[in-house]
């Protein structure tokens, strides 16, 4: 397993959003995490990712426990997230927002501009050449010089995608990937989820509504209601889950 | 009319327009790049100030050795600043600035012993000890005077200040489109986002600080070399927003903006001081001190009415969200 998050609790103000949720995430799987809406998953998600710190339990990637580590070094440890509305850095290139997501550069540090040139310019040259790269992979390569305020809602998904790639993570969490998104592009996303875990060995863990499209990419589903793990399984399983239907269709009932 | 057209005059113009470029440069990296709500930048000042002062005069320092620590010494404070507030929110940050430079103020007024209090640096040694601290700086500027024959001391300095001003100008410029800049700027926009792709965003934060902190430190040491005495009056709140108007006047996130900015305030905030024709003539010296300021803030609400991207900013970057 990639992920185990074991007994994670958080609470605002009293009100226990996680309480005691565990789940497990297998290498190069694609696992959902679904729920209505108040279950908890978008806390579990931030405390998975740094920008919670949770009031107990312990969270492991690969082995190393990343639960009181800030955002940066979860990502340097190789597991980044998106978030529920994409974020372009709406007054900089398209290839500076992929650009700036390049791990190890030396032109980031004060000292490695000055006392490292020759390396910070091979390095920006290989980040540049790997961000067009990944700007093709996206078809926005023609928009690279854009200012990233110009596209459109669904250009600025597929930039975050991007973006993300270029930190080369393991392990992706993807925060409602589908929301407000059109049929096109869904199906876009889609493929380029399964081809990322095929190609280059990328775990993902979604939180998404959109059922359908659990069902067609997930291997695993856990299911969280009332900031509890109701249940974990396949597809298949949860969908036929008497337990699942009751809380989570029930209340869209 | 005379004095506008004195060449004199217009080169102290000048020097303080070079003198604030250096300040204002400090806040275009702050919040220009790195968004960062610095109200006290003129509590950095002070403290180069001071520190080049006092390590003159008390401790005996050539002041070649003095300056360059008392620049560090506005960018320590920069991060002792910095270190317990940076992970506040933005509003809140520049509170707490504001704060900080109305404290090194006071200090400086009260702590006697240490900055000749409100009497200010002539009172550096003590009572009825008249004190200087800018011999050596006399010295250099005659020979810098000597080396181009130029005699008059306020050209000489209207050089150096913009010489200066202009090569830090050019090593930001150049900052600012490193890899470094580009994490500053990402700060700026969305400072989840750019955590969110590996990048210590407190650091940055930090570091953006200290460096625009000792700009201002080095405005400190030339504004107390052009003076040759300071005190604690000159390091107003009010030095800290004309450094927020330059900076809008000019365009935020435009390094070479600044020097336009600068020349520009320094041009209304000048002339404006000798209007003698109606309807200013209707009114003595001293209030048409105060309607430059008025003057000054039309130009502004003008500017941000019609060209809220100041005069070099980048209208495109305007409208996008």
């Amino acid at each position: 397993m990639l992920l185990e998050a074991r007994d994670v609790t958080k609470s605002f103000a009293g009100v226990r959003a996680v309480d005691d949720a565990s789940l497990v995430v297998e290498d190069r799987s694609i696992t959902a995490l679904i729920g209505p809406n108040g279950a908890g998953k978008s806390t579990l998600f931030n405390c998975i990712s740094g920008f919670l710190r949770p009031d107990g339990g312990r969270i492991e990637l690969a082995g190393q426990r990343i639960d009181r580590s800030p955002p940066h070094r979860i990502v340097r440890a190789g597991l980044a997230r998106t978030f529920q509305t994409a974020r372009a850095l709406t007054r900089m290139t398209v290839l500076d927002n992929v650009r700036l997501a390049a791990p190890a550069h030396p032109g980031e540090q004060l000292d490695g501009l000055v006392l490292r040139r020759g390396a910070v310019r091979r390095r920006e040259r290989e980040v540049t050449e790997q961000a067009l790269e990944l700007l093709r992979l996206v078809r926005l390569e023609e928009h690279a010089d854009a200012l990233s305020g110009t596209l459109s809602g669904g250009q600025r998904k597929l930039l975050d995608l991007a973006r993300i790639l270029m930190a080369s993570p393991r392990m992706i969490l993807l925060d409602e990937p589908m929301a407000g998104v059109n049929p096109a592009l869904r199906e876009e996303l889609l493929a380029h989820v399964l081809e990322l875990r095929a190609t280059r060995g990328i775990t993902f863990l979604i939180v998404e509504h959109d059922l359908g499209f659990v069902m067609q990419a997930s291997d695993r589903v856990v299911v969280m209601n009332e900031g509890r793990v109701l249940m974990e399984g396949t597809p298949d399983e949860v969908q036929g889950d008497e337990r699942v239907i009751d809380a989570y269709l029930g209340t869209h009932a | 009319m005379s004095v506008l057209s004195s060449g004199e005059f217009w080169a102290f113009v000048g020097v303080m327009a070079g003198i604030y470029t250096l300040f204002t440069l400090g806040l275009q990296v702050q919040f220009g790049l790195a968004g960062l709500l610095n109200f006290g930048q003129v509590g950095f000042m002070a403290i180069g100030a001071y520190t080049m002062a006092i390590l003159v005069v008390k401790q005996g320092w050539s002041m070649w050795l003095a300056t360059p620590l008392a620049v560090v010494a506005a960018a320590a404070a920069g991060v002792l600043v910095g270190l317990p507030t940076l992970r506040l929110r933005g509003d809140y940050f520049a509170i707490v600035t504001i704060a900080f430079s109305e404290i090194v103020r006071w200090v400086a007024t009260n702590e006697d012993g240490l900055t000749g209090g409100s009497q200010g640096t002539i009172n550096l040694s003590g009572e009825g000890v008249a004190t200087q601290y800018n011999g050596a700086w006399e010295r250099f500027q005659g020979w810098v005077g000597d080396q181009l024959h130029i005699a008059s001391k306020d050209v000489v300095m209207l050089i150096i200040v913009w010489t200066a001003a202009l090569v830090l100008l050019w090593l930001t410029a150049r900052l600012a489109r490193t890899p470094w800049g580009r994490v500053l700027r990402a700060i700026r926009e969305d400072e989840d986002a750019t955590a969110s792709l590996g990048k210590p965003v407190f650091r940055y934060r930090l570091q953006a600080l200290a460096l625009g902190a000792a700009f201002a430190g080095l405005a400190g040491c030339f504004y107390a070399w052009q003076f040759s005495f300071f005190g604690p009056d000159d390091f107003q709140p009010l030095i800290t927003f004309f450094g927020w108007m330059i900076l809008i006047l000019g365009g935020v996130g435009r390094v070479w903006a600044v020097p336009v900015g600068a020349a520009v305030f320094g041009f209304l905030f000048a002339a404006t001081r000798f209007f003698d024709f109606p309807p200013f003539s209707y009114l003595d010296s001293a209030d048409r001190a105060y309607v430059r300021l008025m003057v000054i803030g039309l130009v502004i609400v003008l500017l941000v009415v019609f060209r809220p991207q100041g005069i070099l900013g980048r209208r495109d970057e305007m409208v996008l969200e």
